[in-house]
């Protein structure tokens, strides 16, 4: 181990290796991509094309945030010692939620009017505009929003916080009130997540209906998230700065949830579609009608193979979980289809007649930018604080140190071949 | 060999001393021997060289075959012995057989894990030679056990039970057949 660690300090700053220049790169190149893309788009008269990129890479990275503060508040509620070491990065990603986040929705709602149909009709003379009222106005879109925010980052900022307190005070009630806020903030995430999901992403296409939007919504939140947390703990953990608090068995347990949550993403995506091919009513099916015709067609087969079954049959043998080689490379696999999934609910209302690809530049240069800003707001944080709970009462557990497992003989295979 | 033995045990105190004497049971060179504790010892599996169980094949192939034989009855019923048209939708298509295939294929990976489990356990059984031995059953209280089976190349009455003695094994007994 290469690096020395001191309780109540700072993490020593990432050995980036010549990629540290890469977020500030992004956001760069990112931006001027996207300032070019919002003319451009201006000037051929397809704003939406600027706005629905923003609003995919917006909702990409909101989700991976909602997903981090779920993996937060689940190893709150289960008192699980394994998840301790990915917990203080995934209290950083999480707490994007605050300010950073804000600040990148604000283009989606400034370009509500082009993403949004429903912005533009008046509510005297359409019913299902009429008959969501107080939240469907202009004002509404903004309060509720508002609202949103300001409970995530509540929440977000309340698991951040104690947590580091308790890096200094070591207090037990930390411990205590980070377990309350994850009782109840657990609930009021399930509504958050839904609630903004309809609001920002379903809405598009104002007139669908899907209970089972938000649910759907979740498991992807938290399938990005999990792909996020099993990259980030392989980087974190090969520069030695998480080597204490993670074994073999977190990369085993972290690549079984991302397993599960590949079969339960299929399942609520499918379960979707059955509901709305079984009842075959109109008001319904048109959704998946635009999406069965020009080259949505074709990213509808992508995502049958690229989001459930490549990644289904590589992650279920059980040895496959704890070999980087073969899982990050399924990590980066999640992220690209989790953002194709993403386009398959925002982009087809504006273009049912196929995505036109020469456009494909310009969300690619929002993502740069809007990755490349919050990667920057997340290492500034990261290197404020220590890489892991310094005084979690789970610590010495989570390190290892039971009476059962100080006398493993067994040598650790994965320290002796990533040391 | 003698017919009438099943092999000899050796009780150990701690999941430490019995993993200590597993790697030297290894390193001696026996293959036909097994540790029973009151819980899992971590590490055991590695000391032990075990592999991954083959149940998981087993659930595989129930599964499967229970997922296909169901999209194969809804195809024969609904679309070639009796084409009936429900709600407008056609004969056969792939939503419609998915939700009883897929519970299907569920009860089958179930039933198959319960089989294969048993199977490879070889259960049920009325009696095992190591239920004979009073002691045998502090290995669900407080005691380790490690047990070398006389269908062992390597077993030999006397070095078997030096080895087994000079690891540290206590009450070193030997397990009669009574088969």
């Amino acid at each position: 181990m290469s690096h020395s660690h001191h309780h109540h300090s700072a993490t020593p700053r990432l050995d980036l290796s010549g990629w540290g220049f890469l977020p500030s790169f992004l956001m760069t190149a990112g931006g001027l991509l996207s300032v070019l893309g919002l003319l451009v788009s201006w000037k051929h008269g397809v704003l939406f094309e600027f706005g629905c990129s923003w609003l995919l890479a917006f909702m990409f990275f909101y989700s991976l945030a909602i997903g981090a503060l779920f993996l937060v508040m689940i190893h709150h509620l289960s008192g699980a010692a394994w998840s301790l070491g990915p917990r203080r990065f995934c209290e950083h990603i999480a707490s994007l939620l605050g300010w950073p986040l804000v600040l990148m929705f604000i283009p989606v709602g400034l370009f509500g009017h082009q993403i949004y149909q429903w912005m533009n009709l008046d509510p005297a003379t359409n019913n299902l505009v009429a008959a969501k009222a107080p939240v469907f106005t202009i004002p509404g879109f903004w309060i509720t929003s508002g609202i949103f925010f300001a409970l995530l980052w509540f929440l977000s900022s309340r698991l951040s916080s104690l947590s580091i307190e308790q890096d200094q005070t070591g207090a037990p009630s930390c411990t205590r009130k980070m377990n309350f806020h994850s009782g109840w903030g657990i609930v009021a995430l399930s509504l958050l997540l839904t609630f903004s999901s309809v609001l920002w992403m379903k809405a598009v296409q104002y007139q669908f209906f899907s209970c089972i939007y938000g649910v759907y919504f979740f498991s992807d939140c938290a399938w990005i998230a999990l792909a996020t947390v099993y990259v980030v703990s392989v980087i974190l953990y090969r520069q030695g700065a998480l080597s204490r608090v993670l074994h073999e068995h977190c990369f085993q347990n972290i690549a079984l949830l991302l397993f599960g949550f590949t079969l339960f993403s299929a399942y609520t995506e499918f379960a979707q579609y059955f509901v709305v091919w079984n009842a075959n009513m109109p008001e319904e099916t048109f959704w998946y009608l635009i999406r069965e015709h020009g080259n949505w067609w074709t990213l509808g087969l992508v995502l049958i193979f690229g989001h459930f079954f490549v990644p289904f049959f590589v992650l279920l043998p059980l040895k496959i979980k704890t070999n980087f080689k073969v899982i990050v490379p399924v990590c980066i696999l999640v992220a690209f289809m989790h953002a194709l999934d993403l386009a398959f609910n925002i982009f087809p209302a504006h273009r049912p007649e196929g995505y036109h690809l020469r456009w494909v530049w310009l969300p690619v240069g929002v993502f740069m930018f809007m990755g490349g800003f919050l990667a920057n707001v997340f290492l500034m944080r990261f290197h404020s604080h220590a890489a892991y709970p310094q005084r979690d009462p789970r610590l010495l557990e989570a390190m290892g140190m039971n009476p059962n497992s100080i006398n493993d003989l067994a040598p650790n295979t994965l320290a002796n071949t990533h040391s | 060999m003698n017919d009438k033995l099943y092999g000899i045990m050796a009780e150990f105190d701690s999941p430490a001393a019995v993993l200590r004497a597993a790697k030297a049971v290894r390193d001696a060179g026996y293959r036909r021997w097994d540790v029973f504790s009151p819980f899992p010892v971590h590490g055991m599996d590695k000391v032990m060289g075990l592999g991954n169980s083959l149940v998981g094949w087993v659930s595989l192939l129930l599964g499967a075959g229970a997922f296909m034989s169901v999209v194969g009855l809804i195809w024969y019923a609904n679309a070639f012995d009796y084409p009936l048209i429900v709600g407008g939708k056609p004969m056969f298509s792939e939503p419609m057989t998915f939700v009883p295939s897929y519970i299907m294929l569920i009860m089958g990976g179930a039933v198959g894990s319960l089989v294969g489990m048993l199977a490879f356990n070889q259960l049920p059984r009325l009696n095992h030679p190591l239920l004979s031995t009073p002691r045998f059953e502090l290995a669900s209280r407080d005691k380790f056990v490690l047990v070398i089976g006389v269908k062992d190349e390597k077993f030999c009455l006397t070095q078997t039970r030096q080895l087994l003695e000079k690891i540290g094994g206590n009450a070193v007994t030997i397990v009669e057949d009574e088969d």
